[in-house]
């Protein structure tokens, strides 16, 4: 027992337990996120006597007499300092580190009112962001710190207009800042128990029997379920495209990862849970694992899919010209084998559903995932067309990898088969296991350039990991051939790509979605073709570069809007200003599609509805997973309507009211949910006269179809792509120390809707991929397939580490929908390896073609 | 004196806690070489005969750290607040009959480590400061009290 104060009341709590748990469950201040539970995330942070500490580290026990300060403490000044701050700033993403982020900024300046940036970095470094890169943080605790020493009342923030261009606040600043938003786990609902999958113990088995019986009589437990139990008849496999991650494992059925689930459990509480799930006894036959492409690839290989021939999940094969005859005739032809590794999303808020009935009868999903649409048909399917509602809460993060279901499918089944509120959350540690990562690749690439540098073909042979169940990974694959010729204009290109099943764990999407392998390898090839020609990075690229009207290798005629040549010049001062002074420089570009494209109906969808309060509300199944789409949408009806910010509400995706408006995948939802919004409010026009009163009860749908050609479509110049992206980032070195110096980022958006939030989006993508360039890994173990890694040993980089970040945005107009704006999500994250690993080479001389790079003062030894 | 320190502030840390019961031959023997060697009156003895640094006075010059003969002060981040306090490099059993406090070796702390920044060497739990996110799980279960929060909120100051 201890007695302890929390935000000035004093408690006396009896059970001994960890702090988080019984301020999140018995005190619902939800404020605190359980990002992991094992001290490495920081977004539990909480002040205790002045200090910040993680509340997932002491037991209440040790509490005895202390004074604790979570958000929902700080005084009402406060609030809205921080609440301004964040927002004036641009410092809120997807929000789950926030509270977290405010508490360590209350820490610092109740002790240092006046602190150094270096001082700032240092206080926040304990606590990891995925989304932002810390810049925008770090300049939100600065300007907290000016107002707050100076005393004046908290100003207005700075841009009001709400119009496309205008860095307005999010409009999801306060409830993120104050931590009162809910993402899923901050549900708790009457009568609401906990569910769990019990995982397979090996990653290739047959399961031979499973015994729930002793799990079944622990006192506590409400169910456990197996393969038997799900509903609709011959239905166990779900998937994106293709339907092979099983829900559950049946009896007599091959295990694929150590993430898949052979028994799920419905308990009263999260102890008895644990407990049951070690209770349910399974009888394996252990086999022998597939742990990579080699051993899947081997003519004697075991099949991870018995069902299948072989373990090739997906093969592609892309060609325009003669590749081969233009590089046997060019003057330089460089060849290079590259290889990329495993990637974790690492985003905060770990996979959590909360489900339960709802009045209709209907289950019903809170979700945290990348489509509440998609989550809607596989849940529909697995329950046999039982009547199914999904409504995304707040997302912390996804960058990825919630694009598939983890968590929502185990939920539905659970409330389906008990009829009770469940919800089911992902340890940090499954989440590691069981969500998709981004593809290892194994990449051989040949160029062949003429006598001035000027490409004359490319050929490429490309293979990847995709691990457990395809996911995304055929697509994926597919991003990564038809981008890896480069935004560059020949005409002969030709790519090979096969994608093979293992028992590792699943591969599929991840910002950049397969372009961010390819592009290491490309680029870094025509640096080195660079030094052959002898001209510089930046020339070869500004020679070469795909311009408005230009043909791209995969046949594309490129429009007015293309800006890769705008952003060559964004950075061509500094770049050549860097070198000049004999600093260790490396440069590189990248395109990427905004939108789904070759072929795939990619519709957008947006519902303007004015209800009986007067205001024009947004439905639109697109998921906010943090980039900031309700802002977008209401910026892009405040343009084109004579509506002002208040009179619009911004309403979360959902399957009843909002229609499907796909993915938010492919850097897609700002281009094409943003024109399906912009067509609603022409409708809307035609029928506003001056009242939104008038108009309560009416409907206004717009939908957009961007429509491309299929991969490989017969005709002389498909469009693969409504839009590219197109950006220019550049690395600079401190040749003393081997640290950088600076990363540049030039990056082609179209019309920035709201450059800061841009920036933000710029800032985050170019320290994701430092990590991915220069320490993070995913290792897996070669025997079990066991993930290694825990989430604070992933190499993740932590905010006093970081270089100075200049987030160039480049607007360029000329593209005729979504008012010209092009989805900015992935690319951010796309050039930066291949720049880091060119400034490297000009500073040790060592060319690397593989990731992460070594010798560099970042790299971790494990 | 007030002497102007270069943020990120570093101070001298002494890997003992005082626990001593029998011979313990690794941790501080009260010898009092490190107090003189500071010209700043950051050290002194404490209640159980251990040197202590005061970082407030603590500029990390590491004149201790040269002159301690146990060689159990070093130089730390005082940003990093959790800290083994121990230098007992003798195994389990012995380790335990040495001290009450002291580290035996057994790997709690080095499982729980989130960040993988706890290595287990000759029977001795090494936090590397690069790497060590400050959380204090280890902290917190390490069942001899040997590893420590500086700042007091997780275990008591010392």
């Amino acid at each position: 027992m201890a007695r302890f104060t929390v935000n000035g009341a004093s408690v006396t709590v009896e059970k001994n337990q960890k702090l988080i748990r019984y301020l999140r469950d018995e005190l619902h201040l939800t404020s605190v996120k359980d990002g992991c539970s094992e001290g490495a995330c920081g977004a539990c942070t909480v002040i205790i006597d002045g200090e910040t500490c993680r509340a997932c580290t002491p037991f209440t026990d040790s509490l005895d007499g202390k004074h604790i300060i979570t958000v929902e403490g700080l005084s009402d000044y406060e609030q809205k300092l921080y609440t301004y701050a964040y927002g004036e700033a641009g410092a809120v993403q997807c929000g789950f580190c926030i509270p977290g982020m405010v508490m360590c900024t209350k820490a610092l300046l109740d002790k240092n009112p006046d602190p150094t940036e270096e001082e700032i970095r240092y206080a926040l470094r304990n606590n990891y962001c995925r989304c932002t890169g810390y810049v925008k943080i770090i300049a939100a605790v600065k300007l907290a710190a000016q107002i707050r020493r100076s005393g004046a009342p908290i100003p207005a923030a700075s841009e009001t207009d709400w119009k496309l261009g205008s860095s307005v606040h999010r409009l999801d600043v306060e409830e993120k800042v104050l931590g009162y938003g809910k993402y899923p786990d901050d549900w708790y609902l009457d009568g609401m128990v906990y569910g769990s999958a019990v995982r397979s113990k090996y990653a290739r088995a047959r399961v031979l029997s499973i015994d729930t019986s002793k799990a079944k009589a622990l006192d506590g437990v409400i169910g456990v379920f197996t393969a038997e139990d799900i509903p609709a008849e011959g239905v166990n496999k779900i998937g994106h495209l293709e339907k092979d991650q099983y829900t559950l494992i049946p009896v007599g059925g091959l295990t694929h990862y150590l993430g898949d689930a052979v028994a799920l459990v419905a308990a009263k509480d999260q102890e008895t849970l644990e407990k049951a799930k070690k209770l349910v006894r399974v009888e394996y036959e252990v086999l022998p694992v597939v742990n990579g492409p080699e051993s899947a690839m081997a003519p004697d290989a075991p099949c991870v899919f018995e069902e299948k021939e072989d373990n090739i999940q997906a093969h592609k094969h892309v060609s325009r010209g003669d590749a081969s005859g233009a590089i046997a005739r060019s003057k330089y032809v460089l060849s290079r084998h590259y290889e990329t590794p495993w990637t974790e999303h690492a985003f905060l808020e770990p996979e959590c559903c909360v489900s339960y009935i709802d009045d209709d009868g209907d289950v019903m999903l809170l979700t945290t995932d990348q489509s509440s649409h998609t989550t809607l048909h596989e849940c529909t399917a697995l329950l046999g067309n039982h009547k199914v509602k999904v409504e995304n809460q707040l997302i912390g993060g996804g960058f990825g990898g919630k694009e598939d279901m983890s968590v929502q499918h185990h939920a539905a089944l659970l409330t389906y088969l008990t009829g009770l509120p469940v919800k089911v959350k992902l340890s940090r540690a499954e989440s590691l296991l069981i969500h998709p990562k981004r593809h290892p690749f194994w990449m051989d690439f040949t160029i062949g350039c003429d006598e001035n540098g000027i490409i004359q073909g490319v050929k490429a042979k490309v293979y990847s990991d995709t691990g457990a169940f395809a996911s995304l990974g055929g697509p994926v694959l597919e991003r990564a051939c038809t981008h890896a010729a480069g935004p560059y204009a020949y005409e002969n290109f030709e790519i090979e790509g096969t994608a093979y099943y293992t028992n590792n764990p699943p591969a599929g999407a991840f910002r950049g979605f397969g372009v961010t392998q390819t592009c290491f390898a490309m680029e870094s090839l025509l640096n080195e073709m660079a030094d052959m020609v002898g001209i510089s990075p930046w020339e070869i690229r500004y020679r070469n570069a795909i311009r408005p009207g230009g043909v791209l290798p995969n046949g594309q005629i490129v429009g007015a809007e293309t800006g890769l040549v705008e952003t060559l010049e964004a950075v061509r001062e500094e770049y050549e200003a860097a070198l000049a002074a004999g600093k260790p420089v490396g440069l590189a570009c990248a395109m990427k599609n905004a939108g789904v494209g070759v072929g795939i109906p990619d519709w957008g969808r947006c519902k303007l509805v004015v209800e009986d309060d007067g205001k024009l509300h947004i439905y639109s199944g697109a998921s906010c997973i943090g980039q900031g789409l309700g802002t977008v949408l209401v910026q892009m009806i405040v343009t084109n309507t004579k509506l002002c910010r208040d009179q619009i509400v911004y309403e979360r995706s959902n399957t009843w009211i909002a229609p499907d408006s796909g993915d938010t995948s492919g850097s897609r939802q700002t281009l094409v949910t943003g024109e399906a919004c912009r067509r609603a409010c022409e409708k809307f026009n035609a029928a506003y006269t001056g009242n939104l009163r008038d108009l309560i009860g009416r409907e206004f749908v717009g939908e957009y179809l961007a429509k491309t050609d299929p991969l490989g479509a017969d005709i002389p110049n498909p469009v693969s792509h409504v839009a590219y992206g197109y950006a220019t980032q550049v690395c600079i070195l401190d040749a003393k120390t081997g640290m950088i110096e600076k990363m540049i980022a030039a990056h082609d958006v179209g019309k920035a809707v709201n450059p800061r939030a841009c920036e933000g989006q710029i800032e985050g993508g170019v320290v994701m991929s430092m990590g991915y360039a220069l320490r993070e890994r995913y290792p897996i173990d070669k025997d079990t397939c066991k993930p290694i890694d825990k989430y604070g040993s992933l190499g993740l980089f932590r905010s006093h580490e970081l270089p100075e970040i200049e987030a160039i945005v480049v607007d360029k107009p000329g593209l005729d929908v979504a008012c010209g704006a092009i989805g900015i999500g992935e690319i951010t994250a796309i050039p930066t390896a291949p720049a880091i690993a060119d400034a490297y080479f000009r500073l040790n001389g060592e060319r690397q073609t593989s990731l992460p790079l070594h010798n560099t003062p970042y790299e971790r030894k494990w | 004196m007030a002497v102007k320190k270069r943020f990120p502030y570093r101070a001298a840390f002494v890997a003992c806690n005082g626990g001593c019961r029998a011979d313990c031959p690794y941790g501080c023997i009260a010898c009092g070489a490190c107090v003189d060697a500071c010209k700043f009156g950051a050290v002194s003895l404490n209640e159980h005969g251990v040197a202590e640094v005061d970082e407030d006075k603590c500029i990390a010059c590491g004149a201790c750290v040269r002159k301690c003969p146990q060689g159990i002060i070093s130089l730390h981040d005082c940003a990093n607040s959790i800290a083994v306090k121990c230098a007992n490099k003798a195994a389990g059993k012995e380790a335990r009959s040495q001290c009450e406090v002291s580290c035996i070796g057994c790997g709690i702390c080095e499982k729980i480590c989130t960040a993988g920044a706890i290595k287990v060497t000759e029977n001795l739990s090494v936090i590397d400061e690069r790497y060590c996110l400050s959380c204090g799980q280890c902290a917190v279960k390490c069942p001899r009290h040997a590893i420590y929060d500086l700042r007091g909120v997780l275990t008591e100051k010392r």
